[in-house]
Parts: C-alpha cells; sequence; structure tokens
C-alpha cells in the first residue's frame, strides 16, 4: 500500500464521517430553525397579542410592596360579602385558592382566612383572552389585589363558604406569588382520616403537616382550632378576672426543680446552670402566701419527659390557678369546676363555627357537661372499676387505661364528659399535698378529666411550715433543696389550693382530637424542636 | 304419788369389766331416783325446759331457713331477670306490712334491694326534662329523704339553658355534709336534661336505664314500702299509677273527668285509693291531679281525699312548686 493510498483511504473515511457530521449538522441546523421559527412565532404572536390586548393595564404582577405610595383604597373582607354588597365594585386582596380555566373562563377560589368566595375571569369588554389565561396561571396560595363587581348567583356555591355571590373579576394583580409546587395540598389537608384511603385520595401525614406548619396553619381545621384555643385562653382570663382573681406572672428559669428532680431541663446560666420551670406552683404559692387571695397565670410550662404519646409536649401552654379559701378546698375545686364550666358554656355558645369546622375533618360527639360539675369520690371511683371487673388496690393511681374506662362508666351514667375525682389517696400525690383529716390514706386533693383524660391535677396544700417538713422527710426529699419553699410558709401563711391545666389538651379534649399536637402552633415534643 | 317404788333387784355398785372396743353408755339404773322427780314434773303438766329450749331452737333455724330461702329467691330473681318491677315478693316477704296506714313504715334494707355495697355511693341518677319538673318523684324524694340519709343534688345539662332558678332547688336546700360523699346511704341526683322522656340510670353495668315518671315513681316507691303482697291490690296500684300518667296528665278533658268519676267511686268505698294503706297509687294520682289543675272541680271524696293527702305533709313541695 503505498502512502497516497492510506491518504485516500483516510480520507475516504473522513468524508464518510464528515458525511455524517454534515447530516447531524444539517438536522440541528433544521431543528435550530424551527425553534427558531417557533420562538419567531411565539414572539411574533406575543407581540401581537400584546399590540392588540385591550386590557393589558387590569392584570399583570405588580411591583413588590415596599411601600412606594399609600393607596387610598379600601379592601372588603371576604366575609362581608353578603347579597347586600351585590353590584358593587370592590377591591379585595385574597389568596387563590384554587384556580380552573375553562375555555374563554376562569373560575378562581379566592380565600382568606376560612373564608373563601367564588370569583370569575371571563373574556368580555373588560377582560382580554390574555387577562384570563394570565389568571389561569397563577400559583395557587399566591396573594393577588382585584377588583371585582359583586354579583348574586341564582343556585348556592355549595363549595364556598360566602354562598350567595359571586366576583366578577375587573382587574387583578399579583402581590406575592407562591412557588409552584406546595409541599402539601390544602383540600389533602383538610381531607377526614378515612375518606381518602377509600377514593384513593392523597391524605396527609401528621409529621408533613408539622414541618410545613405554616401551609397547614392556613387550613380552615387550623384556623379554627387556634381560633378556638385563643377563645379558651379569652374566657379562662374573662372569668377568672370577674371572680376577683389577679393575673400574675412567674419566672420560668428557675434555680431548684419545683417539684421532683427527674423531668426538669438544664439550661446553662453563666458560670451555674439553672432549669426551666416544670409548673409555676412555688410562685403561685407564694404570691398566695403574699396576700394576693386569688392569683391565675398563663404561660408555658416544660417538662423533661422523655413520652412520644398522643398527649405529652415538653413545651406546653399552663393554666395555673391558685387561692386561699376560708374553710374548706371544697371552695377552690368549685371556684375551678366553674371557670371551666364558663369557659365550656362560652365556648358551646360563642365558637359554634369553629366546632363545626374541626368536627367536618375530625368528627366527634359534642362535648357534654353538668352545672355544677360532678364530683365523685376517689373510693367511689374504685368500686366502680371493681364493679366492671377491673383489679386494683384501694390505694393505686389510675392508670391510664383505667382513667379511660371511669371515663366511659361515668358518661354512661352521669352523661357528661367533664367531672372531679376527689379524695385521691396521699401515697400517689406529692409531698405538699394536705393529708385527709378523717383518714390518712387518703388526701384533699383532686384531678378534674375532659372525655376521660386528665387536664388538671390539684389539691389542697399545706401551709404550715412543720408538717411540710414531716410530709417531705417521709417522702425523702433533701431539705436543702427546698428550704426556700418551706420558709415561705413560717411567716403565716392562708390555707390554699389550686391547679394547673394543659391549654392544649383542654383544645384536644373539648374538640375530641386525638393528638396534642394538633391544638400546639408549633409543637415541642422529644423528636421536634422545629420549626 | 301415783305408784309405788320397787327396791333395785341388784345392787347399784356391782363391778363389771366392760370391753373398751365399744363406747359407754351412761348407767341407766344409777339415775333413777333423779329421772323420777322430772317424771314427776312431767306428770304436773310442766314442760321440760331443755325440750323448750330444742323448740325455740328450731323455731329459730326454721326462721333463718325462710328467710334465707326468701332472700336466695330474691337473689336469683334480680340475677335472672334485671326488670325491678318483679321483685315484689321478695320485698314484701322479707319486711313485715306496715301496720300503720298513713306512714310508711316498711323496713327495707337497700343492700337487698339495691344489691350489695361496694363501696361507692348508690347513686339514683335521674334526667328529667325541664318542660316536665317530675313532681311525683319530688314528693318520693322528700319520703326517701325521712328515710334514709340521702345526698341530693341537682345538675343542668349542656343540653339546655336557662333553667328556672325553682327548678335548680327543688331537692331542697344543700346538706350540710355534702362534702363527704361517703356519709350518705344513697344519692339522689337529678339532672335537668333535654330528654324525650324521664330516664333514671341507677346501675349502668346491671341495668337498663328505666323510662317514664311512673316506672321510676315505682322504683323509687320500694326503697320505702314494699307493694301489697296480694297480687290483686299490687295489680291494682299499678294500675291507678299507669291511669294516672296517662289519663290523667296526657288526654283529653272528657278522659279527665272520667278519672275524677272513677277516683270518686274509689275513695267512696274507702279512706285511699288502693285498700286501707297509703300507697304510691295515692302519690302518683295526686300529683297529676294537681298538676292538670283539676283540684278545684273534684267530686267531694276526691277533694276530701286531697285535704287528707295535704294533711300528711309528704307534698309540701308539690304544692309549692304550682304556685
Amino acid at each position: 500500500m503505498t502512502k497516497d493510498e492510506v491518504q485516500g483511504v483516510m480520507e475516504e473515511e473522513q468524508q464518510a464521517q464528515s458525511k455524517k457530521a454534515l447530516k447531524k449538522q444539517q438536522k440541528e441546523a433544521e431543528k435550530a430553525a424551527k425553534k427558531a421559527e417557533k420562538q419567531a412565532k411565539l414572539a411574533a404572536e406575543q407581540q401581537s397579542t400584546e399590540e392588540d390586548d385591550f386590557a393589558k393595564d387590569r392584570y399583570g404582577v405588580s411591583a413588590m410592596v415596599q411601600s412606594q405610595q399609600k393607596l387610598d383604597r379600601t379592601l372588603v373582607r371576604v366575609q362581608d360579602l353578603t347579597p347586600e354588597k351585590v353590584d358593587q365594585l370592590i377591591w379585595l386582596r385574597a389568596r387563590v385558592h384554587t384556580s380552573r380555566a375553562k375555555g374563554k373562563q376562569c373560575f378562581l377560589v379566592l380565600r382568606q382566612q376560612q373564608f373563601n368566595v367564588q370569583a370569575l375571569v371571563a373574556v368580555g369588554d373588560r377582560a382580554s383572552k390574555q387577562m384570563v389565561k394570565f389568571a389561569a396561571n397563577i400559583t395557587k396560595e399566591s396573594i393577588v389585589d382585584v377588583e371585582a363587581l359583586v354579583r348574586k348567583v341564582e343556585q348556592k356555591i355549595e363549595s364556598c363558604s360566602q354562598q350567595d355571590v359571586e366576583l366578577h373579576i375587573e382587574r387583578i394583580f399579583v402581590i406575592s406569588q407562591a412557588e409552584p409546587r406546595l409541599p402539601l395540598q390544602l383540600e389533602d389537608a383538610v381531607r377526614p382520616d378515612g375518606e381518602g384511603e377509600e377514593e384513593g385520595r392523597a391524605t396527609v401525614n401528621q409529621d408533613t403537616k408539622l414541618d410545613n406548619r405554616v401551609i397547614d396553619l392556613r387550613t380552615t381545621t387550623s384556623q379554627a382550632i387556634f381560633r378556638l384555643q385563643s377563645g379558651v385562653c379569652q374566657l379562662f382570663r374573662d372569668t377568672l378576672t370577674t371572680k376577683g382573681f389577679v393575673e400574675i406572672q412567674t419566672p420560668k428559669i428557675i434555680s431548684a426543680a419545683s417539684e421532683g428532680g427527674a423531668n426538669v431541663f438544664t439550661v446553662s446560666y453563666f458560670k451555674t446552670s439553672a432549669y426551666l420551670a416544670q409548673s409555676p406552683q412555688l410562685y403561685k404559692q407564694m404570691c398566695i402566701c403574699a396576700d394576693f387571695d386569688k392569683v391565675f397565670c398563663v404561660g408555658p410550662v416544660f417538662r423533661a419527659e422523655d413520652s412520644n404519646t398522643h398527649r405529652h409536649l415538653t413545651e406546653f401552654v399552663g393554666l395555673d390557678i391558685e387561692m386561699a379559701f376560708n374553710y374548706h378546698y371544697h371552695e377552690v375545686i368549685d371556684s375551678i369546676t366553674d371557670t371551666m364550666v364558663q369557659i365550656f358554656k362560652g365556648l358551646r355558645d360563642n365558637f359554634q363555627t369553629e366546632i363545626q369546622t374541626v368536627n367536618k375533618q375530625f368528627p366527634s360527639e359534642p362535648f357534654k357537661f353538668l352545672e355544677p360539675t360532678l364530683r365523685l369520690e376517689f373510693t367511689e371511683a374504685v368500686a366502680m372499676l371493681h364493679e366492671a371487673g377491673v383489679e386494683m388496690g384501694d390505694e393505686d393511681d389510675l392508670s391510664t387505661p383505667n382513667e379511660k374506662l371511669l371515663g366511659r362508666l361515668v358518661k354512661e351514667k352521669y352523661d357528661t364528659d367533664f367531672y372531679v375525682l376527689d379524695k385521691y389517696p396521699l401515697a400517689v400525690r406529692p409531698f405538699y399535698t394536705m393529708p385527709d383529716p378523717n383518714n390518712p390514706k387518703y388526701s384533699n386533693s383532686y384531678d378534674m378529666f375532659m372525655r376521660g383524660e386528665e387536664i388538671l391535677s390539684g389539691a389542697q396544700r399545706i401551709h404550715d411550715a412543720q408538717l411540710l417538713t414531716e410530709r417531705a422527710i417521709h417522702h425523702q426529699i433533701d431539705l436543702e433543696k427546698i428550704k426556700a419553699y418551706i420558709d415561705s410558709f413560717r411567716f403565716g401563711a392562708p390555707p390554699h389550693g389550686g391547679g394547673g391545666i394543659g391549654l392544649e389538651r383542654v383544645c384536644m379534649l373539648y374538640l375530641g382530637l386525638h393528638n396534642v399536637r394538633q391544638t400546639s402552633m408549633f409543637p415541642r415534643d422529644p423528636k421536634r424542636l422545629t420549626p | 304419788m301415783p305408784m309405788y317404788q320397787v327396791k333395785p333387784v341388784c345392787g347399784g355398785e356391782m363391778q363389771i369389766d366392760l370391753p373398751t372396743c365399744m363406747y359407754k353408755l351412761p348407767n341407766v339404773h344409777a339415775q333413777q331416783g333423779n329421772s323420777c322427780t322430772i317424771e314427776h314434773s312431767l306428770q304436773n303438766g310442766e314442760v321440760d325446759p331443755a325440750v323448750k329450749a330444742l323448740e325455740a331452737r328450731q323455731d329459730e333455724i326454721m326462721k333463718k331457713l325462710y328467710e334465707l330461702k326468701a332472700a336466695v329467691e330474691g337473689l336469683a330473681k334480680t340475677v335472672t331477670t334485671p326488670d325491678a318491677d318483679l321483685d315484689l315478693t321478695v320485698s314484701s316477704s322479707l319486711s313485715p306490712k306496715s301496720s300503720s296506714s298513713t306512714t310508711l313504715t316498711g323496713t327495707t334494707d337497700l343492700d337487698t334491694l339495691l344489691g350489695k355495697d361496694l363501696g361507692a355511693l348508690r347513686d339514683i341518677v335521674i334526667n328529667a326534662n325541664p318542660a316536665q319538673p317530675p313532681l311525683t318523684l319530688l314528693v318520693l324524694h322528700s319520703l326517701l329523704c325521712q328515710r334514709y340519709r340521702v345526698l341530693s343534688t341537682v345538675h343542668v345539662h349542656s343540653s339546655v339553658t336557662n333553667v328556672p332558678p325553682q327548678l335548680l332547688s327543688c331537692l331542697g336546700p344543700r346538706h350540710a355534709d355534702s362534702y363527704a360523699r361517703q356519709m350518705f346511704q344513697l344519692g339522689f341526683t337529678l339532672i335537668w336534661k333535654d330528654v324525650p322522656k324521664l330516664q333514671m340510670k341507677f346501675s349502668v353495668q346491671n341495668m337498663c336505664p328505666i323510662e317514664g315518671e311512673a316506672n321510676v315513681a315505682r322504683f323509687l316507691f320500694k326503697l320505702l314500702a314494699p307493694y301489697p303482697s296480694d297480687p290483686a291490690l299490687a295489680t291494682l296500684v299499678d294500675s291507678w299509677v299507669d291511669t294516672a300518667f296517662f289519663q290523667l296528665v296526657e288526654c283529653s278533658a272528657k278522659e279527665r273527668a272520667a278519672v275524677l268519676r272513677a277516683l270518686n267511686s274509689a275513695l267512696g268505698r274507702s279512706p285511699w285509693l288502693v285498700g286501707p294503706e297509703f300507697s304510691l297509687a295515692d302519690i302518683a294520682c295526686y300529683c297529676c291531679v294537681m298538676q292538670s289543675g283539676l283540684a278545684s272541680s273534684a267530686p267531694t271524696n276526691v277533694q276530701r281525699w286531697l285535704k287528707a293527702c295535704e294533711n300528711l305533709g309528704h307534698f309540701a313541695c308539690v304544692v309549692q312548686f304550682l304556685q
């Protein structure tokens, strides 16, 4: 083979290669050309549409509100959209709940908290085809400003809270855009438990909800739960204030564990360490000794209990009551139960919509109670349980299943979800509990139950330093550690008692929910520290 | 002396070697002298005290056995039939008939009537609609209070709002010892609740709720006195109770008038509605007559009987209530 020949072969190969490459190139070029053509076409189209879009200043993404100007525009609330507003032109700011484009019109559902209204953008003399398209492309959960005409509808809109009217949108501007991919869909988050599985639809599990709490809190159910919770706090404060109680604030960083040392959080405090308050117990009692007579406080309480149950949190809101009484600690029980009954009545009378909303997702029987509250004694409870076939000692504490069973028995007979169990055995209560005057085995202490679960634990406290010392020694508690506590009773202390309620638990049980995390806005438990 | 004495044929102190493999009997002859005096006394018509004691013992045992039999029968009945209406034979056989005609004195034992005390307060829970206050039960309550230590409490259920204050205080003032539930024999818990029919719950485990004011009244009355042991009389009491609740309260004026005539003729024959004794029939009819406002238009015998009832003092709460 000569050099030429070799070269010739190579050339041929090259030529072959280049032929292939050429073809490829050609194809690519064609593609590019097509793309370009398309783009050009699109651009042209856009241009042409932009050119003949008569409504282009009626929609768009508005510049980020940086407080450039102070518009004198009144925004109407969704809940105020009633038939009275028919034929008025109004401005409204709301979230896009859903949007559905259908040919020349686009239906939007605009939401404001738990209220929503149907809105319509339709091609006509006010809105162009492009405007409809723009409206259809607004991502869910974006916040928009709309100007619209309120119109009465023939048929009630079942899916919205404002059933009698709809909005005919004339202008629409996006104020804040949501990312197109939401971590969870609001409809999925409010779907009742069993229903999703049956229809093959998605439900959102607890952890996803809690991880994306901001979106989960937007759901109607969450809105209702936390409005009701705020109601509980409000009613608690109002009722106690009218009863002559004084609201106090107690420190949350304390030097010594107030109730036993086991379940307390330690925090570093400059060169030493301190603890997070497990309850305002000591401070409440000190206020009583300081002649405040009747006090209450609302504040966070910390428990370092590593229990992952449906009703334990490591931080929760405690509603604490402490009061001096005249002769019998039942005065305290009466005060507390009356407060609870007032709260239940207030919720029953003023929060019916919220209760119904929560019931849609988590159905439960309405909360029933008696006024005055039913009071049973511990020995009776034990007898009732014995009768039901439960084996337990007379002086044992109630186990959780027994509590539940007792709740069912009481409900069966008295038809109440709220009752007081009085006279607990002394052995199962803390050292500062006052013993029963007639039977040293029992004590002047009580628990309150809602739907068979304990919400409050309280007692007449020992207000005598001598007896307190004896009881502490009996419980083998280091006297040095509680010296300050005992000393506060040395200078004359009125007989007093009280108790503490968990706000989250009250809400959970009132609504018949099954997890306390649902009623805690940003729950803290052994496995969750965020968000 | 009816007979002569004979000298013993052989000497009393005869020594005999007795075998040890058999049991011993006392010597018949050795006590001849003593037995003679007993025979003597017997022939004088006196009863041997030993026999007397034996007889008394036998009577006592028989009585105990009868009581036991009655108690067992009662238990068997409560086990097989939870309906308390069928228990009337037990309570009547166990307790003597009330002798007086106006006061209820039958000694009734709560343990036998309501089952064994397990340490819990025996609490009778009555759910009543505030629109129809159960007057009969209020009367029975005041009678129960005279007999037993009763812890009376009134509650309002969350299903009703705005209960008139007189309904809240209808069981009288709060007992001074009401803080200690263990000190009471019986609990009487009245709950004003939105119920279509009056309802009583006692033992949730063993007993279904009792419905209707008449039936609850029967139950409560049995805690005070037994029904008449004569089945015919007992039926008559029941019949009057039903007449009162169904015809006096619920029916038309015509029927009411008919009932008043029937009452009048029954009261012409005896002072009380059923036999010589004041009974549940009187309580029920009195309350229903008063409740329907028929007192003023009632015939003479009925008027006289209404007066007699009022004189007993049991009905003060009804009169107070209707004013």
